[in-house]
């Protein structure tokens, strides 16, 4: 059970020089010719342009994805379509919408040969093909490159940006993104030319994101001389007349025009009204000590900062590749049901970066991927602490917090480890999992708790949820937990589920649990730098990328017009009686009189009871805690004890938040900048001090013992 | 949790003020059963709302007043409350030295030496943990003894009440090697320090004895500048040692240029050097007198890296943040001269293609640099506009014009605009170059921004601007932070949320003024807060339910192959077992 081996020899690499000779001879004898002759043919071109512009595509298919030739026909009939394919997209949007089972299976295959092609092109990147990298000059762009193949518009304060395939450019910020010509490839996304803009956010507390450009545009239905005026309208309507002419000389066929414009969301704009995060969108602190920022360069203005080479982007390993390359191939091939695939590691191994990678790289062929997210620590969609099932059908270009989006289906656990109550995490889980309805792939994201229990854990929800694909994420040599073979989990205890027993199997002699589900492992060797580490540099602690979550989930309440940022506290609650709903606190016993003392200014999740909730006026408390959905978090702003009301604020919808019943309380807490923060209010905030004092012995929390090895693994991360 | 926490910013704490934590360590060590329950209640609330951040004070004081609690209530045998005592001294003896242990695990009686713990108490949880348990006596002694001595180190000494004078002599003696390893470091980092300044001011002083001997012929024989003579032998080797000095310390070398007499000359040097020192200087608009720049530019030309000169640039602009004083003010007109030369000489190159081959030549000469020098241009605008003074908008023009990429022409503006309405009151003599908005020379106030505004917007009609009117306008910008929901979209939320025990707050509340767990009316104390009254409610197994949910689902069915093998697996092997065994019966 093995990765599927990549084909080892690209053969349509040879076709690239030679089409870029042609465009060379072209580019010469054109240059004197088209400015006077070709001027009446721009404004149809540019009419074309903006139609391609316009029409945003739901389901995202890539134009020209299917060129390359393909290595390995899954299936005859897809090759054949392969080559008709082009006419078919040309043809205009309406082509795109219809999808026939062939056609399916025509953009798995593509699907999976663009994967291909981004590890051989990534390969040539390095410097391996010498002979070719020498000429294309790919790579990193660096100083040179942004003097000649970028130019700024400063009246509306945008920058195109001409890139030669397998050119990288490697930022911190944020910016909108779209592709003007060609085709680029952001984190496994596929950005084509005519698609919508796409928000990227590269801040400090990640990896930086890398924009490649990828080649093979060579369209055959657009000969040279309309590609070249295809060009010219595009870079003229973008740009004024004196800086068009010397960026033109820099675009060739396989060239890609991206076009960078300043990203201002309610989520930057409140995330950035905080003194400790202005920063956030900047440098971090060794990219500075290593000068690795190219300053003041056409893009500066825009909120982009391009990185030097001495700041790798995101490096992914052999094994990284090949695991992604067998997953794409997985998810074409399997006919029998979708794949369930599983991302597993420690700590710090890159779980959530794959992940995204994964899920950007089969966007680019299916509309949507469901998103089983277990891991309560880090989460992808929803503040930690929460449990859900997402079905994504956006690409996820940024960090956690940078999509805090409602999920389908929510828990709120209210701890971010699950050690405290295992039992109720993995019913949470099963209650997630009744609601996947397996017409997509999923992905099932999981804690990197993989000891003793935490691993018992992941043979059950491996056993459970019947996966189909395990991938298992490691760095280092040292193994935490062993490979996670079928033949490993035929003998393997979980915690709820035990491996059949011997003698039930004498006994049955084929009996049902001979046929027991098999899956299909990669093993992946995380080799980027500090792998296996939490980083330590500001906004990389765990703790302060969960409390960005909460500020990016909290975000969605500020309004989308620009104007001034809202503390949480000036917004008009909404209020519920008491004994309306049922209050609970997950993670701690807390004195029945004291709870809405306990309540007060605290983070709730909106939980949904089947049950009436009924008080005899008094508020009502639960006795346990439930398993229930969540459709979202509040902030209980305030308790009004005479007339018996909860005041709350919560970014939710009306028309959801009438379902909620119950509210839970976890040991997820605000961030404390949003109550340190908290301008124009009379008198002192309360639950602020300025005089406590950390000098004096027990003044500060529990701190376990770093050389302590204990079960409660976890803990080390609070 | 360091020390920067505590710094202005306070700390968000479970406890809603001082006057509670007063209340709670009050009602703790009385000798009231109930008012003790009552803390230990709250205690659990604060636990709830510190989630895994409360202090092991208050938990190890909370449990031991537990114990005694218990032991009062006569309830237990004496057995049962060892085991009770026991688990809260030793809970409290490691936790309160944990955090003393550095890597390398210490014997516990030496880390309870330190913090004033007395060995008794070390063995107390030495022979809970692992020889014979203690009497309930001894048990009770180390309990009132841990707890006072929890009042004494903790509790009393908390938020601002009584942190006494022997506190600081006894956090010294604290870590006493580590903190004297720390100090013997910092001396001998503080002596290079002086070392180092020592040399520079030598090397930068015997400099400037060789220049003025150059200098002073000159100026008796009263021949134009431009011809001095070539570096002595002596001026080599001494720009040499400058040059090798500054690779090693530039930031010091760059301290001691700045300090008074070296590159901000004084009257006497000035004098000496025939510049007529009574000149109206304008001080918006700094210029170096040309023998001034001269003077000092065979040492600048030696030093002329991107890092010397970009820390140089950033060191000027800190000098102009001082506050400027009058006496001071000479000073700030050369340190605002300098920096004006500085970027100068990073000028786009393409603004001279004009000038002939010597009129070049003549400008170079006095050129620190004559290549465009890569600047971190972003910083110096910081720095920049975080020094304001009277050369600001001069300087910040000139920043602007310069740099390798600059701002849209509106953000410029913009910035040019502030920087002279901020700068503009310290001096009466208004600069011209910031009169290029023409009308406002005088001071910015609130009639000429609505005035402004309605210019610029004539359609809008602004109310009458009144005095009181303009009275208001303050509070009114930070009302903008008020929510107000348009009498639409209340009426749209309200209904959605008809029918639901949900509403949108009606109340005439300027929610702006009530910080987060604050309502109108609410009183400060948190005893409001407390119930007197609630209902339980217990939830039936909330799984069964579901699951006969999805049952309905019309979904469920598509899937049923696969759900199958996963509901097979939901029965552990005791299960199907047990189920066999039911299935023999029959």
């Amino acid at each position: 059970m093995k990765v599927h081996k990549a084909p080892s020899k690209p053969e349509h690499m040879s076709k690239r020089p030679h089409c870029k000779d042609k465009w060379y001879k072209l580019n010469r004898v054109s240059n004197i010719s088209d400015c006077s002759s070709l001027r009446s043919d721009v404004a149809k071109i540019e009419k074309y342009v903006s139609n391609v512009r316009k029409d945003k595509h739901n389901l995202k298919r890539l134009k020209k994805g299917a060129k390359a030739v393909c290595f390995r026909p899954f299936n005859p009939l897809a090759l054949e379509r392969t080559t008709t394919h082009p006419s078919l997209t040309n043809g205009g949007a309406g082509g795109k919408e219809q999808v026939s089972d062939s056609d399916e299976s025509q953009d798995w295959c593509s699907l999976a040969k663009s994967v291909l092609h981004q590890y051989f092109s990534g390969k040539r990147t390095e410097g391996k093909d010498s002979s070719l990298s020498a000429e294309v000059s790919p790579g990193r762009m660096e100083e040179e490159a942004f003097f000649h193949c970028a130019e700024r518009d400063h009246v509306h304060n945008r920058t195109v940006l001409v890139m030669q395939p397998g050119q990288t450019l490697c930022f911190r910020g944020k910016c909108l993104l779209s592709c003007l010509y060609g085709r680029v490839e952001v984190h496994g996304f596929t950005i084509e030319e005519g698609q919508q803009s796409y928000p990227l956010f590269s801040p400090s507390s990640h990896c930086p994101l890398t924009v490649t450009a990828l080649g093979d545009s060579s369209n055959p239905s657009k000969t040279e001389k309309e590609g070249r005026l295809v060009v010219k309208a595009i870079v003229r309507k973008y740009l004024s007349t004196d800086t068009h002419k010397r960026l033109l000389s820099e675009v060739y066929l396989d060239s890609c025009i991206i076009l960078l414009e300043p990203l201002d969301t309610p989520l930057t704009r409140f995330l950035t009204s905080f003194p400790d995060l202005n920063e956030l969108f900047g440098l971090n602190s060794r990219e500075i000590r290593d000068n690795s920022a190219i300053l003041d360069t056409p893009l500066s203005g825009i909120g982009v900062i391009p990185l030097r080479k001495s700041s790798e982007g995101m490096f992914m390993s052999q094994s990284y590749r090949e695991a992604l390359n067998g997953l794409v191939n997985a998810c074409a091939e399997e006919l029998d049901g979708c794949p369930v695939i599983i991302v597993c590691g420690a700590k710090n191994v890159g779980k959530s970066t794959f992940n995204r990678h994964l899920i950007n790289t089969l966007l680019n062929h299916t509309a949507c991927v469901d998103y089983l997210d277990c891991d309560l620590g880090q989460t992808e969609f929803t503040p930690s602490g929460c449990l859900s099932l997402c079905t994504v059908r956006e690409p996820l270009l940024g960090p956690p917090f940078t999509h805090q989006w409602t999920p389908e289906h929510m828990i709120f656990y209210g701890q971010t480890s699950c050690e405290t109550d295992l039992d109720r995490y993995l019913e949470s889980l099963k209650f997630l999992w009744r609601l996947y309805k397996r017409e997509t792939p999923i992905i099932i994201n999981t804690m990197g708790w993989v000891k003793d229990f935490g691993f018992q854990l992941l043979v059950d929800i491996i056993r459970l949820f019947s996966v189909s694909h395990v991938v298992q994420l490691s760095s280092g040599d040292k193994e935490i937990c062993p490979q996670l073979t079928t033949d490993f989990l035929r003998s393997s205890h979980g915690w709820h589920t035990h491996p059949p027993a011997q003698s039930a199997l004498v006994e049955d002699g084929c009996g049902g649990h001979s046929t027991q589900h098999s899956h299909t492992l990669f093993s992946v060797n995380s080799e980027f730098e500090g792998a296996g580490r939490q980083g330590e540099m500001r906004h990389q602690r765990s703790n302060e990328l969960r409390d960005l979550a909460l500020l990016g989930y909290f975000s969605q309440m500020q309004s989308p017009e620009p104007g001034p940022v809202r503390p949480l506290h000036c917004f008009t609650p909404y209020q519920v009686a008491h004994s309306a709903v049922a209050v609970r606190v997950t993670h701690c016993e807390v004195a029945p009189t004291h709870m809405l003392y306990a309540a007060n200014a605290s983070l709730v999740g909106l939980c949904c009871l089947n049950e009436k909730v009924s008080g005899r006026g008094g508020p009502v408390l639960l006795s346990q805690t439930p398993v229930c959905p969540c459709v979202g978090l509040g902030v209980l702003r305030g308790v009004d004890m005479i007339r018996g009301l909860y005041f709350l604020v919560t970014p939710v919808a009306p028309s959801v938040l009438r379902q909620v019943n119950c509210l839970l309380l976890g040991a997820v807490s605000l961030p404390n900048v949003l109550f340190t923060g908290q301008t124009g209010i009379v008198g002192d905030p309360p639950y602020v001090t300025m005089d406590y004092s950390f000098e004096l012995s027990g003044a500060g929390k529990f701190r376990v013992f770093k050389g302590l090895a204990r079960p409660g693994q976890m803990r080390n991360s609070k | 949790m360091k020390k920067k926490l505590t710094e202005k910013k306070g700390h968000v704490v479970a406890w809603i003020d001082k006057a509670e934590w007063d209340q709670v360590l009050e009602y703790l060590y009385s000798k009231e059963c109930t008012l003790q329950k009552y803390a230990l209640h709250r205690i659990s609330a604060w636990k709830g709302r510190f989630s895994h951040n409360t202090p092991i004070a208050v938990e190890s004081t909370a449990d031991l007043v537990r114990c005694q609690i218990l032991d009062r209530s006569g309830q237990l045998e004496a057995d049962d409350l060892v085991l009770l005592y026991g688990t809260a001294l030793v809970r409290f003896v490691n936790l309160i030295t944990e955090r003393q242990q550095g890597k390398i695990a210490r014997p516990l009686r030496r880390l309870a030496n330190k913090l004033r713990i007395p060995e008794w108490i070390v063995n107390l949880r030495h022979d809970i943990t692992h020889r014979k348990l203690p009497t309930l006596k001894w048990c009770r002694k180390g309990c009132k003894f841990v707890l006072e001595w929890l009042q004494q180190e903790y509790w009393s000494r908390q938020l601002g009440s009584g942190l006494t004078e022997n506190w600081d002599s006894q956090s010294e003696g604290e870590d006493g090697e580590e903190e004297q390893q720390r100090q013997e470091d910092q001396l001998i980092a503080r002596q290079k320090e002086i070392e180092s300044y020592k040399k520079a001011r030598e090397l930068l002083i015997s400099f400037e004895k060789e220049q003025f001997q150059a200098f002073e012929g000159f100026l008796v024989e009263n021949k134009p500048m431009s011809l001095l003579p070539a570096p002595s032998a002596d001026m080599s080797w001494i720009l040499a040692q400058i040059k090798l000095f500054a690779l090693e310390s530039s930031e010091i070398l760059i301290d001691v240029l700045m300090e008074d007499g070296f590159i901000v000359p004084t009257i006497e040097q000035l004098e000496s050097l025939g510049v007529n020192t009574s000149d109206n200087v304008d001080p918006t608009a700094p210029g170096l007198p040309r023998v001034v720049l001269r003077f000092w530019l065979p040492l600048l030309k030696d030093l002329n890296s991107q890092l010397f000169i970009q820390l140089l640039l950033e060191k000027l602009f800190v000098e102009l943040q001082q506050p400027s004083e009058d006496d001071q003010k000479h000073r700030m007109f050369y340190v605002a001269g300098w920096i004006s030369e500085v970027i100068l000489c990073n000028a786009n190159k393409s603004e001279y293609h004009y000038e002939s081959k010597s009129q070049r030549k003549a400008r170079q000469k006095d050129n620190i640099f004559i290549n465009r020098i890569q600047l971190r241009w972003q910083q110096l605008l910081a720095a920049c506009l975080n020094a304001p003074c009277v050369a600001t908008p001069h300087l910040l023009q000139q920043i602007l014009e310069y740099m390798d990429h600059p701002m849209p022409l509106d953000t410029q503006q913009k910035l040019l605009k502030l920087s002279s309405i901020y700068t503009q009151s310290a001096d009466s003599g208004c600069d011209p170059s910031i009169q290029h908005s023409g009308q406002h020379s005088g001071v910015y106030t609130l009639e000429s921004l609505h005035e402004k505004l309605k210019s610029r917007c004539p359609g809008h009609t602004l109310r009458q601007g009144t005095v009181s009117d303009q009275c208001k306008a303050l509070p009114e910008r930070t009302e903008d932070f008020q929510e107000h929901l348009s009498p639409d979209v209340l009426a749209e939320r309200a209904a959605e949320l008809r029918g639901s025990p949900w509403q949108v707050c009606t109340d005439k509340v300027e929610w702006r003024n009530y910080p987060l767990g604050k309502v109108p009316g609410q009183l400060k104390d948190p005893t409001c807060l407390m119930l007197d009254h609630f209902s339980t409610m217990t939830v039936f197994d909330q799984q069964v339910e579901m699951e006969n949910a999805t049952q309905h689902n019309a979904h469920a069915g598509v899937s049923m192959p696969h759900r199958i093998t996963t509901d097979g697996l939901l029965w552990t092997h005791n299960d199907i077992s047990k189920l066999k065994a039911g299935l023999q019966l029959f």
